[in-house]
């Protein structure tokens, strides 16, 4: 038997309802606006999916899990933290907490961005997350498509594999006035389903993502230039280009390299214009990040529009596993700059394994 | 209004065409893998008969073809030749679409146009079992159905991801008579030593003809049948192009365009060879002829002329051809049997020379164009012959900008009745679009080993 954590964020996705863009800081205006908690109602969902499946549940008290178990028809539960009434983030870490101790084997919790980076602060990688989305927009990869998806995931949880998934910071403050700021957080273990494309004549191996990221490494190592900068952007498997070259990667940040040495490391926009000054011949390796797959403007806020200006637009390498590339059938670009956006093109090449890439398209700003 | 041109059996070709009479100066010989030194026809002799040694190295203009084997071609043969005019209309072009059909032989391609000579001239020198390897399919199931024919015994090493994912072209080399084993297998050395380093590995085409020649060179009883790239298979499909060109003079025409998908070139190199030849010897300078190939494994369009090897392991002579390196991988795009990193010598050649203009398409683009071929036409073709259908579709589009009436020929080269999983893949959106990455290559060119 599998033991699953399980929590709810009660008051997430209350703002979509009312014309807000997520409720951090603004529950009290949702509420007002006549907003009513419907984490509940989509976590609900999944949960009933799972009704007969034999798992040992682990939860919190009402609003942040009980309810929706007993609702969904499952009687037989432990609840392992009280949260105080109102919920606020240090109940979700908490409770992350709580279930880590108590040795469950996944954190199922229903909830946006936010809950998604609290749940992050407190579990890391030590076990699998997975999110049921609640919240009004996703930007990080942890969540499943829908309430249904997420069943599914959880039932065959410890039978499939795990990947890394981006956990993205998305200033809420800012996005409601109109702005979006979402910076790479961190990476959570998510467990996928590898897609298998069958048929053909040629089944598609099974797609392994470490052995993608490695081979994505072999090839980039494999065409780097002497006397050439390398602008390797943030992300897990533009991390494994640095790890190949023998050199510790700045995860969540930005690296410069010139000949297979580094000149600068979780670099700035001022670090790396100054670079481009010095080293005229330059290349930029970059993944697209988030849920959606944004190649700029979404967690590589160093590579500005003048970083991508200076460098040449030609000069951008995209990056990307199978597996990754499945779940994005478009790319998005956003670099603040919409002429440059637009000198993307309507479809990019992204290198996607050893000496091989897929053409993707791409959608410009949102 | 007529559709089907057809001929009668006895009008069937009783020569085969040599494309080698024509080329202007000779090919470049083939290079033995231990010695690097131009082959000699007794470093074959372990594997395959002289007949077919010969042949490989002829340039005799015309080859007879034995009677028998033409008894046995009548079985499907004159193939049909067709006037797309439901195609035509639905693209509004004033071009005419003609497409030779050889999806109509027992197996469902053309494959067997060389299946059934090479076991003929495997019995006539007494070999009594082949052995050979099948990555699609349609190879194995064509060999199997010529052996049995001449009572052989076949034994195909079908690559493993294959042979678990199409049960029923397993099944019909049962029903032919042949073995038919998942490679790697327990069966040679080869096979063992990937076994052991990866019990389960899928599989590839590499490793499945080091087990097939293995097995031959191992067996007095047994040869080497090899169903693409060579000359000698090039040679049997010229029947394709010469009843082609048969059965467009009888309605007083010859095509301005003639199109056809390459892997290792052969169904290619058999509709388009005679019609190569009218234009090498100055008869139909014009014509224009195209070589369709994936974006995913782009040999003609962005590999490098060159000696290469034709198999991972680097034990078949090194041949002088378009290549993306014998190491190259290509990913798992539906037509299986356009994943070949090399190109049969001789359509390298006539590449080379400006003959033949290779153009490349991606997978969904290619299955669209073979789901409006299907609504029009009627038949579900191969992902493979899905190219030819792309490109003579592109032109045809080409036709109704300019106003020009051209006369389009292609070749349909198999069915795809047992190809639904990839049509279902496309309607699923799950096709991905792979690309070569040619302009990153390059840049990295000048710093890896020269390939020759
Ligand atoms: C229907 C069909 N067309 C074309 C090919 C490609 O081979 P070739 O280039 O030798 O004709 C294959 C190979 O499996 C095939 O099955």
């Amino acid at each position: 038997m599998r033991t699953v954590g399980f929590l709810v964020n009660p008051i997430a996705g209350m703002g979509g309802a009312v014309g807000l863009s997520g409720t951090d800081g603004g529950v009290e205006e949702a509420v007002r606006r006549g907003a009513v908690p419907h984490a509940a109602v989509r976590a609900a969902r999944t949960l009933s999916l799972l009704r007969d499946e034999d798992i040992a549940w682990c939860t919190c008290a009402s609003p942040m899990g009980e309810d929706v178990l007993t609702g969904a028809g499952i009687d037989s539960y432990t609840v392992l933290y009280r949260p105080t009434v109102p919920t606020g983030a240090a109940d979700t870490t908490a409770a992350c907490r709580v279930f880590l101790a108590a040795g469950v084997d996944l954190i199922v919790f229903c909830g946006g961005d936010g809950t998604a980076r609290d749940v992050f602060d407190a579990v890391g990688g030590e076990v699998p997350i997975l999110g049921i989305p609640a919240g009004v927009k996703m930007y990080s990869a942890v969540f499943a498509v829908n309430p249904a998806a997420a069943a599914d995931l959880v039932r065959r949880a410890g039978d499939i594999p795990c990947r890394d998934s981006e956990v993205m910071d998305v200033d809420e403050e800012a996005y409601r006035s109109g702005r979006l700021t979402a910076r790479l957080y961190g990476y959570a273990c998510v467990p996928f389903v590898p897609e298998r494309i069958q048929g053909g004549k040629q089944v598609f191996e099974q797609q392994d993502e470490e052995r993608a990221k490695d081979d994505i490494a072999a090839f980039i190592t494999e065409i780097m230039l002497p006397e050439t900068l390398y602008i390797i952007g943030a992300g897990s498997t533009t991390a494994r280009v640095m790890e190949r070259l023998g050199l510790a990667p700045t995860l969540l940040g930005v690296d410069a390299v010139v000949n297979a040495e580094i000149v600068a490391s979780n670099a700035d926009e001022r670090t790396l214009l100054a670079l481009l000054d010095e080293h005229p011949r330059a290349k930029i390796v970059v993944s697209p990040i988030g849920a959606q797959g944004f190649v700029l403007g979404r967690g590589n806020q160093q590579i500005s529009p003048a970083v991508l200006r200076k460098a040449g637009l030609s000069n951008l390498i995209v990056v990307a596993t199978p597996a990754k590339l499945a779940g994005t059938p478009l790319l998005y670009v956003d670099s603040g700059d919409a002429a440059l956006d637009r000198e993307v093109g309507d479809s990019m090449l992204v290198v996607s394994g050893y000496r091989m890439a897929q053409r993707k398209r791409v959608v410009h700003s949102e | 209004m007529q559709t089907k041109i057809l001929l009668d059996e006895g009008e069937m070709p009783k020569r085969w065409y040599n494309i080698q009479a024509d080329l202007p100066t000779p090919m470049d010989p083939p290079l033995h893998p231990a010695t690097g030194k131009p082959m000699v026809p007794d470093d074959l002799r372990h594997i395959f008969p002289m007949e077919l040694i010969r042949q490989e190295m002829s340039t005799e203009r015309h080859i007879d073809i034995p009677g028998e084997v033409r008894d046995i071609l009548t079985l499907w043969r004159p193939s049909p030749l067709y006037r797309a005019r439901r195609l035509e209309a639905a693209l509004k072009t004033p071009a005419k679409i003609y497409y030779k059909w050889e999806g109509v032989s027992p197996p469902g391609s053309h494959k067997p146009n060389s299946a059934i000579p090479q076991a003929y001239y495997n019995r006539e020198a007494g070999i009594e079992r082949l052995a050979t390897e099948t990555g699609a399919g349609q190879w194995g199931s064509s060999l199997a159905f010529a052996t049995g024919l001449f009572d052989m015994e076949c034994t195909v090493y079908m690559v493993r991801s294959s042979y678990d994912q199409k049960p029923y072209r397993k099944s019909m080399m049962q029903v032919y008579g042949a073995e038919c084993i998942p490679s790697p297998s327990n069966k040679t050395r080869s096979g063992q030593a990937v076994l052991a380093r990866d019990p389960d590995t899928p599989g590839s085409l590499g490793i499945a003809i080091s087990e097939a020649v293995e097995d031959a060179a191992a067996h007095d009883n047994t040869n080497y049948a090899l169903g693409s790239v060579l000359n000698h298979v090039c040679l049997h499909q010229t029947i394709i192009g010469q009843e082609a060109r048969e059965q467009l003079a009888m309605v007083e025409t010859y095509p301005d365009v003639i199109i056809g998908c390459v892997g290792g070139g052969t169904n290619f190199a058999g509709l388009t060879f005679p019609f190569a030849g009218d234009k090498m010897t100055g008869k139909h300078p014009e014509t224009e002829i195209v070589a369709v190939e994936p974006a995913a494994c782009p040999t003609l369009t962005k590999g490098l002329y060159a000696y290469d090897f034709g198999d991972v392991a680097g034990l078949t002579p090194m041949m002088r051809m378009f290549t993306l390196g014998h190491d190259f991988v290509p990913p798992a795009i539906h037509a299986g049997g356009l994943r070949y990193h090399g190109m049969s010598p001789l359509v390298s050649r006539l590449a080379r020379d400006g003959v033949v203009r290779p153009v490349a398409y991606r997978q969904n683009e290619v299955f669209e164009a073979a789901v409006l071929f299907a609504r029009t036409e009627g038949i579900i073709v191969a992902p493979e012959a899905a190219h030819a259908v792309k490109a003579a579709i592109d032109e045809a589009l080409r036709c109704r900008e300019t106003g020009d009436a051209k006369t389009i020929l292609f070749n349909n080269s198999g069915h795809g009745n047992f190809d639904f999983s990839s049509y279902e893949a496309y309607f699923g959106g799950r096709l991905v679009d792979y690309e070569y990455p040619v302009e990153l290559i390059k840049e990295s060119l000048a710093r890896l080993p020269a390939t020759g």
